[in-house]
């Protein structure tokens, strides 16, 4: 026998106050990573303090061409990921960084251009093309 | 700091379970006081392990507790992704270690099947930092370890054979024990012939979605000398832990964390070769390429060789060092908090050689147990000693 339990859909107001930069940035096109003024460490997915110097970051556009270091193409999908085909995930590095993506026929080394754009569900990101 | 043993283990059948969480609980916890040959009066502090995103109870330590029939014993409840059975038994250990209890339970129970498999997925998906990653990518559980798979296979050559041989083993083994999930044996075309989930990892690279718990009581030298209880002793503990992001990982072809928190546990234990040194790994196989990334982050092989290792037959019985005896977490089943006490109760029944037609000879009466939580977020090793 199977008891129903009352439903309770969760769904949260994330404050991201501090990265607002990064988010508004994926709207014009821009990835940000930040830099600690203090001792230069450099966070992807960026922060707005470094963690060891508890100083400022400040905010630096990654550019440039990158290189796969690992990737896959997920076919079962999630909740909240419904509207979607099979995606594939890719991991690039940019110099001292990494960047996480969504891209296509990728394989681990190759060569790639990040740009964002808006999903299917209105959630804008960033997509890794092989160049 | 006191030495501690484990005298008294129990684990629930793994799978679909028809029961409530504190029930399935109650199953492991009733065969560990049984095995112990104590009652609930005896014990002075219980830990519950439970991750809990998948089941109706949302603070469940306080209905499991009650239901174990320990009110007013603890409970303290741990949480460590799928590494939360080692944080309880730590929790335990450390609790006995310092001379504040002399007896103590850890508890790991996890119902994962009150939910949809697409529910589960994007749970499980939350398994790393949900903002930057899941949110706006969609990672689920398996894509973590199949980009490690992407990384693995491109640097060393690794291949989906030699991953299907870890589930072809699991199977084999699991086939043989009664409390696993899955008790039928597979071949390599019918794991490289199944679905993808996560490109490389196909369904039988992976564990599947398993109810189940698990328990181990630990008591303190004096009061083991005092009730003469069989003890199988920790000789070793060992911990790490790594980024959330997986952008911030060193690389993507092993687990720092559990190289990390192997080290620890083998200088605790004074072990140098730990293949010479030990009788018995489980390692954790939540898929196939995480068992082959452990046999070299363990040090049971150098890095890049985990696939050869497979291949040659070393961690199957009569190789170098039987790895994962009753099935693994690939196919004995990975309820979560159940996972790493289900290690400690299987290492323990190896070493007092109760595991019947899965026992694995014993030369130096010792065994080891890695437990991973997400995708090296966390890692435990303990090293028991007979
Ligand atoms: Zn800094």
């Amino acid at each position: 026998m199977i008891i129903e339990s009352r439903e309770l859909p969760l769904k949260h107001n994330i404050s991201v106050k501090k990265t607002e930069k990064y988010w508004k940035g994926l709207e014009e096109g821009k990835i940000y990573k930040t830099v600690c003024k203090n001792c230069g460490k450099e966070y992807s997915p960026p922060q707005a303090e470094c963690t060891f110097c508890r100083c400022e970051t400040d905010w630096v556009e990654i550019s440039g061409v990158g290189v796969v270091e690992a990737f896959t193409t997920i076919h079962t999908i999630p909740k909240g990921f419904e509207w979607s085909e099979p995606y594939t995930i890719v991991i690039a590095r940019f110099g001292n960084v990494r960047v996480m993506g969504w891209g296509k026929n990728v394989k681990v080394g190759d060569k790639v251009r990040a740009y964002t754009a808006k999903d299917a569900a209105g959630v804008w990101k960033v997509y890794l093309e092989v160049v | 700091m006191r030495k501690v043993g484990v005298v008294g283990v129990g684990c629930s059948k793994f799978g679909n379970r028809e029961v409530t969480l504190q029930e399935l609980a109650f199953e492991a916890v009733y065969e560990a006081l049984n095995d112990a040959g104590l009652t609930q009066e005896e014990i002075e502090l219980s830990v519950v392990g439970c991750v809990g995103t998948r089941t109706y109870e949302f603070m469940p330590a306080v209905p499991v507790n009650e239901y174990c029939g320990f009110v007013g014993k603890g409970p303290i409840r741990v949480e460590a992704a799928c590494a939360t059975g080692s944080a309880a038994i730590y929790t335990a250990y450390t609790s006995i270690a310092s001379g504040i209890v002399d007896l103590a339970i850890a508890i790991g129970v996890e119902k994962m099947t009150e939910v949809d498999t697409a529910t589960s997925n994007a749970v499980g998906g939350r398994a790393g930092n949900y903002l930057w990653e899941f949110h706006q990518y969609g990672t689920t559980f398996p894509a973590y370890y199949a980009m490690h798979a992407s990384a693995h296979m491109a640097k060393f050559g690794t291949t989906e054979e030699q991953m299907a041989l870890v589930a072809v083993k699991a199977h084999r083994n699991a086939a043989k024990n009664p409390k696993a999930h899955f008790q039928k044996e597979v071949t390599v075309e019918t794991v490289l012939k199944s679905r993808y989930i996560a490109y490389p990892l196909k369904l039988f690279d992976c564990s599947p979605i398993s109810d189940g718990s698990a328990a181990a009581i630990l008591a303190s030298e004096e009061k083991i000398r005092e009730l003469n209880l069989d003890a199988v002793w920790i000789e070793g503990v060992g911990y790490s832990s790594d980024t959330s992001n997986m952008t911030r990982r060193e690389n993507f072809v092993g687990l720092k964390a559990s190289v990390q928190a192997s080290r620890m546990a083998y200088k605790m234990a004074k072990i140098e070769d730990p293949i010479k040194q030990l009788d018995i790994a489980t390692v954790h196989d939540c898929f196939t390429i995480a068992e082959i990334m452990a046999y070299e982050d363990l040090g049971f092989c150098r890095k890049g060789e985990g696939g050869k290792f497979a291949e040659r037959g070393e961690s199957d019985f009569g190789g170098k060092i039987p790895v994962n005896t009753f099935g693994g977490l690939k196919a004995k089943g990975h309820p979560l908090a159940a996972t790493g006490i289900a290690m400690i109760y299987e290492v323990t029944k190896q070493l007092r050689e109760e595991a019947g037609a899965l026992q694995v000879d014993l030369k130096n009466y010792r065994g080891l147990t890695h437990n991973v939580g997400g995708t090296g977020h966390f890692a435990w090793v303990f090293i028991l000693k007979r």
